[in-house]
């Protein structure tokens, strides 16, 4: 069971989520049309490209963009929930070995000190996502149960791990439980809102186009995030 | 498939038409049509398969509901941070639904997406600067407003204004032989304090080609000869076409994406019939934004930009400062607290935001010009924007709106508010009619025109003599 689950099901979520991820890039680009968009996407690269990095970078980084400095709380809350969800599962020791078992791949890992504090920094800032769009009646009125579901599954992965590494309560089950709901998260991710993975950078590059070539070229320095 | 005599999904091409929507004072009989009118799901499919791509698909779809751009909104935030004004609450509980239905809309849903479109959102774009997928919403209310108006659900107001376009080539009824009278009457109104004044017609070649808003000829005739005057002291070599003159948009307030074709169509004829070096436009956001940042697009130029370089009317008043072709006399610079109103259509839709900064530097004294918080590519609309000044319907609610540009100035303490576009100027004068809180307001030009060094060979003679 346990070989099926880390061997052919973990290629195929790998398949899916990066042939996935792939197939999405690829239809969003097509479907950029610059006489509908009215943006000459091709016509000025140099004012496109210096638009959408300016773009992407801005918000990028925490208080980078007057949108996030804006709102210091919620910049905190939103960096620290996505820097543990990015940089954890990536360089986990328990991730690395396996690498380093199956393939002997050396990747660099992060101590588990850390790792422990960037879960519990996933996990808390979850619950203060949830109460907001329960508190703030600007986000209660967005929000819909699929939020909520997509809260919990990209959580479920850190929770289940974190009970796993420490040996709280069942161990094979939690371990399980952490395997099968990565794998869930991983296929979601193309499917769902959980694409923002690779469409923040597509829909702020494209955004950021739009600055740099059409609706900023006349401001110094460009559109200022 | 009932459509209305006066609500239907045509536009309005001829002055019959016209003249039939007009005479319905107030559009009274024109929405209870609105009431019966079906919808055409099959051509609302169609236009959605055909124009509706990756971009917009991917936002709606993408949008976390994280609410970070209620607070973008000055609808939200005059309305007491009431939550149906979130304006991603507002997209999505209209086009957002019109997508996932795939059109199969009824006609109240329709009738909710046009008060919305134009009565909740003025285009202006400022959520999409607060947004950190950069979602930009007014883009999204705009094309919405382009399905509503191929449906029939467009304000009363804005059928006409485009109807005007397609009639007249001009958002008011405004003739080729109309505009070229009123310019001849400038002139001679003003021989006796500027002899030799010209408003040159159709003069190849010239240096720069001046276009308007329809409103100057029809209602402001004194701000041609304004702007006459100053190019004649700056000794600009200048004309105006006699067909293409009108610069700006209603059909681009309407949605009525044929008609700003047409209408941009013939002011880039008139630039390729007179070959200026370049085009300059009036104080006007939305001509700007209409003629020169999404015009080219939809006459089809793969490079964005207009025939000929298109400025705005700022651009050219801080260069004549620049270089000395305008010079101020310093004791006649402005010396009350003063304050200017970014145009979300030229500031944060085309980033000139230096170049009225500029000016300010040029004509008001030091220590009286105070920036508005927030201002520059974050300023507010003045509340009146995308149309919404001329529609009836919305009176209201644009009332409450403005209250977000009201407090911004009173903030500032300033006691004039400089406008340099129609619709600002508008909404600002409308501000002080409902809240009265002691403003005057005014544009660039007559400013200019007081504080201006004339040269002397361009004085009236017999005061030379005296």
């Amino acid at each position: 069971m346990y070989n099926f689950i880390t061997g052919p099901l973990l290629w195929i979520t790998f398949i899916i989520f990066f042939g996935g991820l792939t197939v999405r890039v690829v239809l969003y680009i097509r479907g950029l049309d610059w006489r509908l968009d009215r943006v000459a996407y091709r016509k000025y690269p140099a004012l496109g490209i210096k638009g959408a990095l300016s773009s992407i970078f801005h918000w990028l980084i925490p208080f980078g963009s007057h949108g996030w400095r804006a709102k210091p709380l919620y910049t905190i809350i939103f960096f620290i929930f996505h820097i543990g969800l990015v940089v954890t599962p990536l360089f986990l020791v328990g991730h690395a070995i396996i690498l380093k078992e199956r393939w002997g791949i050396d990747w660099p890992t992060i101590p588990m000190l850390l790792a422990d504090a960037l879960t519990i920094g996933v996990m808390v800032t979850a619950v203060f996502i949830a109460i907001r769009r329960i508190g703030l009646p600007e986000v209660r009125i967005l929000t819909t149960a699929y939020d909520y579901f997509l809260l919990v599954l990209t959580v479920l992965p850190f929770f289940s791990g974190f009970m796993a590494a420490h040996q709280f309560g069942d161990y094979v089950f939690w371990n399980y439980t952490h395997i099968l709901s990565g794998m869930a998260l991983l296929i979601a991710i193309p499917f769902t809102k959980l694409f923002h993975v690779v469409g923040y950078f597509l829909s702020r590059a494209q955004l950021g186009m739009d600055f740099g070539i059409k609706r900023a070229y006349k401001a110094k320095g460009g559109f200022a995030w | 498939m009932p459509e209305g005599i006066l609500c239907n999904r045509t536009p309005i091409n001829t002055k019959e038409q016209l003249d039939a929507v007009l005479a319905d004072k107030g559009g009274k009989q024109y929405y209870q049509e609105m009431e019966h009118l079906d919808v055409d799901v099959e051509k609302l499919q169609k236009t959605l398969q055909d124009t509706c791509k990756s971009r917009i698909r991917t936002w709606l779809e993408m949008c976390a509901h994280c609410g970070l751009c209620a607070d973008s909104c000055f609808f939200y935030l005059a309305n007491k941070k009431d939550p149906t004004q979130v304006p991603s609450y507002k997209i999505i509980t209209t086009l957002g639904k019109i997508i996932e239905k795939n059109g199969n809309v009824d006609t109240a849903h329709m009738i909710k997406c046009m008060d919305t479109a134009w009565g909740k959102c003025t285009c202006c774009n400022r959520c999409g600067s607060f947004c950190p997928y950069g979602i930009d919403m007014g883009v999204m209310f705009s094309y919405l407003r382009g399905l509503c108006f191929s449906q029939g659900f467009v304000p009363w107001e804005m059928k006409i204004g485009s109807g005007m376009h397609r009639v007249f080539r001009a958002q008011m009824d405004v003739t080729p032989e109309d505009w070229v009278e009123t310019c001849e009457w400038m002139v001679e109104e003003q021989q006796d304090e500027w002899p030799g004044l010209e408003i040159p017609v159709d003069k190849e070649g010239a240096d720069i080609l001046y276009t308007v808003n329809a409103r100057e000829p029809k209602h402001y005739p004194e701000d041609i000869a304004e702007a006459a005057i100053l190019f004649h002291i700056a000794g600009e070599n200048w004309t105006v076409p006699s067909i293409g003159w009108e610069q700006t948009s209603l059909t681009m307030f309407a949605g009525d994406w044929e008609g700003c074709k047409m209408q941009v169509q013939t002011v880039f004829d008139a630039i390729e019939r007179l070959k200026p070096k370049r085009v300059l436009g009036t104080e006007c956001g939305h001509a700007h934004r209409g003629t020169v940042v999404e015009g080219p697009y939809w006459v089809g130029r793969e490079d964005g930009r207009p025939p000929v370089p298109y400025i705005h009317y700022v651009e050219w008043l801080a260069e004549a400062l620049r270089t000395g072709k305008i010079k101020i006399d310093p004791d006649k610079r402005i010396k009350v607290p003063v304050t200017l109103q970014d145009s979300c259509n030229y500031v944060r839709n085309h980033g000139l935001k230096d170049v009225t900064r500029e000016i300010m530097s040029y004509i008001v004294e030091p220590g009286y010009f105070i920036e508005m918080y927030p201002n520059k590519e974050y300023n507010f609309c003045c509340g009146g924007g995308g149309g919404l000044n001329g529609i009836g319907r919305y009176r209201q609610w644009r009332n409450t709106g403005m209250k977000v540009k009201r407090d911004q100035i009173i903030a500032t303490g300033a006691k004039l508010v400089i406008a340099p576009c129609h619709n600002c100027w508008d909404a600002i004068r409308d501000l002080e009619e409902v809240y009265e809180i002691g403003i005057k307001w005014s544009f660039l030009k007559p400013l200019i025109i007081k504080m201006a060094i004339i040269p002397d060979h361009l004085k009236p003679q017999e005061e030379e003599e005296e």
